[in-house]
């Protein structure tokens, strides 16, 4: 072997190792990504991807277009960059609508002067990424102009469009799951308005304690998780009522002794109901115990920190609705005189950190007063 | 320049390590066989070494413990390139004297900056 041959060998060697890095690379950025995808919403895993695009190839600009299967038009979801949020485009015959259809990137150099140029985006070059999932199409991923000024290269198109299938199909999990999480809040809101149908008194209750609740709880940051299951038990609170005689629900006047305890046993009627959904174990908690007294002295005598933090936040949300809206035997109390007695009773029905978060509300400029309730013939 | 040795029985993972560190700026000496590790180190008195954990003959987890109790070798850092991804086995590494415990598929990059990092600081 000559010399030159052997020099030749090992050039080629090393552009070898350097090629294998290079894959080395992306699986180990695949690898890493996967996990961080894990147990994100749809809009954080469109963060991520647009995150991972600047870092990974220093683009300027870069959007999320979702496709809205009814009217075919692909709007943005998610952006970085010069980029307008109202940006939309039809279904038609261009070049994204192409990127979807045949799966495989398409790379556009000088746009802005190119016959095929998307209307109302002004850029030099331009990546277009089919967003695929295994089922549905999800959109398209567009990427433009690096900030070094260079064109993309094919390592570049490879490379996101490895990230990009991979996100989408994290996307389509994402999308089911919200879907099917919307599909059970509305059943159970139609469940609770049967119930409250047939209450004069209570109507629009629930939905105005959830709303004080998811309030409060964030004021006291509680994570993503932990608000969708105050919502759940918020709108399942008084489920239990179900079961109370409807002449003591609806009577016009003040409730005698056993009356009153028939009322009280709706958290375990409610708990009750609710026992065979092994999921909703905390949700089951909650409205078991969201009568219980901060100081111990409630149906069950749990005390302080031993009643779930979500049923602490309840009391206060489902009694503070309760003060504020008319009752057959009482008139509601105005915000002040309501805030008195929740700040009287801190320490002894309600948790004082609640109610301290509630105060905050109350006085925040998110808080909206309650619509009176319409006058009853 | 700072020399770096790396020591790893899978000569593609060798190959790419030598190749990101030697464009990065430094010096390498690679080892594919482990039993006479810490022979070729006192030799070679690298700046850093890199070891892969699953070896045959002897694991990196064991050179560690020996280069970290020798007190002629014991200040230069050691990195753990390994599969065991599990904490426990990453406190295992730590408590063995690992100064930075980095787990495949790893990115070259990263690595690359790593080592200069961990250079850089002494």
């Amino acid at each position: 072997m000559s010399n030159l041959e052997a020099d030749r060998i090992k050039e080629d060697l090393k552009a070898t190792v350097t090629e294998l890095s290079d894959t080395y690379e992306e699986l180990s950025l695949l690898y890493r990504l996967s996990e961080e995808f894990t147990g994100l919403g749809v809009d954080g895993i469109c963060r991520l991807l647009l995150q991972k695009a600047v870092s990974l190839l220093g683009i300027k600009t870069g959007a999320i277009l979702f496709l809205d299967s009814d009217s075919g038009r692909l709007y943005t979801r998610a952006y970085t960059g010069r980029w307008k949020a109202d940006t939309s485009f039809k279904k038609e015959d261009s070049i994204l609508w192409r990127a979807i259809l045949s799966n495989k990137a398409i790379t556009v150099c000088n746009h802005n002067t190119h016959r095929e140029r998307l209307e109302r985006i002004s850029c030099d070059s331009l990546l277009i990424i089919p967003l695929n999932g295994k089922k549905q199409t999800i959109g398209v991923f567009l990427v433009a102009d690096k900030a070094d000024g260079r064109e993309f290269y094919s390592g570049d198109m490879k490379l996101l469009t490895t990230i990009a299938s991979q996100a989408a199909l994290f996307i389509e999990n994402a999308l089911l799951t919200q879907e099917m999480q919307t599909f059970l809040i509305e059943t159970i809101r139609s469940f609770v308005k049967a119930l409250e149908a047939s209450s004069l008194w209570t109507a629009g209750h629930t939905e105005r304690v959830t709303r004080y609740a998811l309030s409060i709880a964030e004021l006291l940051r509680l994570d993503a998780h932990e608000i969708e299951k105050l919502r759940i038990s918020s709108l399942l609170h008084d489920i239990g009522k179900i079961a109370t005689p409807k002449e003591i629900l609806n009577k016009n006047g003040k409730l005698d002794d056993s009356e009153w305890s028939e009322i009280r046993r709706h958290p375990i009627v409610g708990a009750e109901i609710l026992s065979g959904l092994s999921s909703f174990r905390e949700v089951i908690e909650c409205i078991r115990y969201h009568h219980e007294h901060f100081d111990g002295t409630g149906i069950h005598g749990l005390c302080g920190g031993d009643i779930p933090l979500m049923a602490r936040i309840l009391a206060v949300a489902d009694a503070f609705d309760a003060m504020t809206s008319d009752r057959p035997y009482r008139k509601k109390k105005s915000i002040e005189e309501t805030i008195d007695e929740i700040l009287d009773c801190a320490g002894r029905q309600f948790d004082p950190v609640v109610v301290r978060a509630c105060i905050e509300w109350l006085k925040s400029p998110d808080y909206i007063v309650p619509p009176e309730p319409e006058a009853r013939a | 320049m700072p020399k770096v040795m790396v020591i790893d029985d899978e000569p593609f993972i060798l190959m790419m390590i030598e190749d990101k560190l030697r464009r990065g700026g430094l010096d390498v000496v690679t080892l594919r066989e482990s039993k006479n590790a810490v022979e070729v180190i006192r030799r070679e008195k690298p700046d850093l070494i890199i070891l892969d954990w699953m070896m045959p003959e002897i694991s990196g987890i064991n050179i560690c413990k020996t280069i970290k109790t020798d007190p002629d070798l014991s200040r230069i850092p050691v990195f753990m390139l390994t599969a065991k991804g599990q904490e426990d086995d990453e406190k295992l590494g730590i408590s063995c004297g690992v100064d930075r415990y980095i787990t495949k598929p790893f990115s070259p990059r990263i690595l690359l900056e790593l080592v200069l990092e961990q250079l850089g600081s002494r």
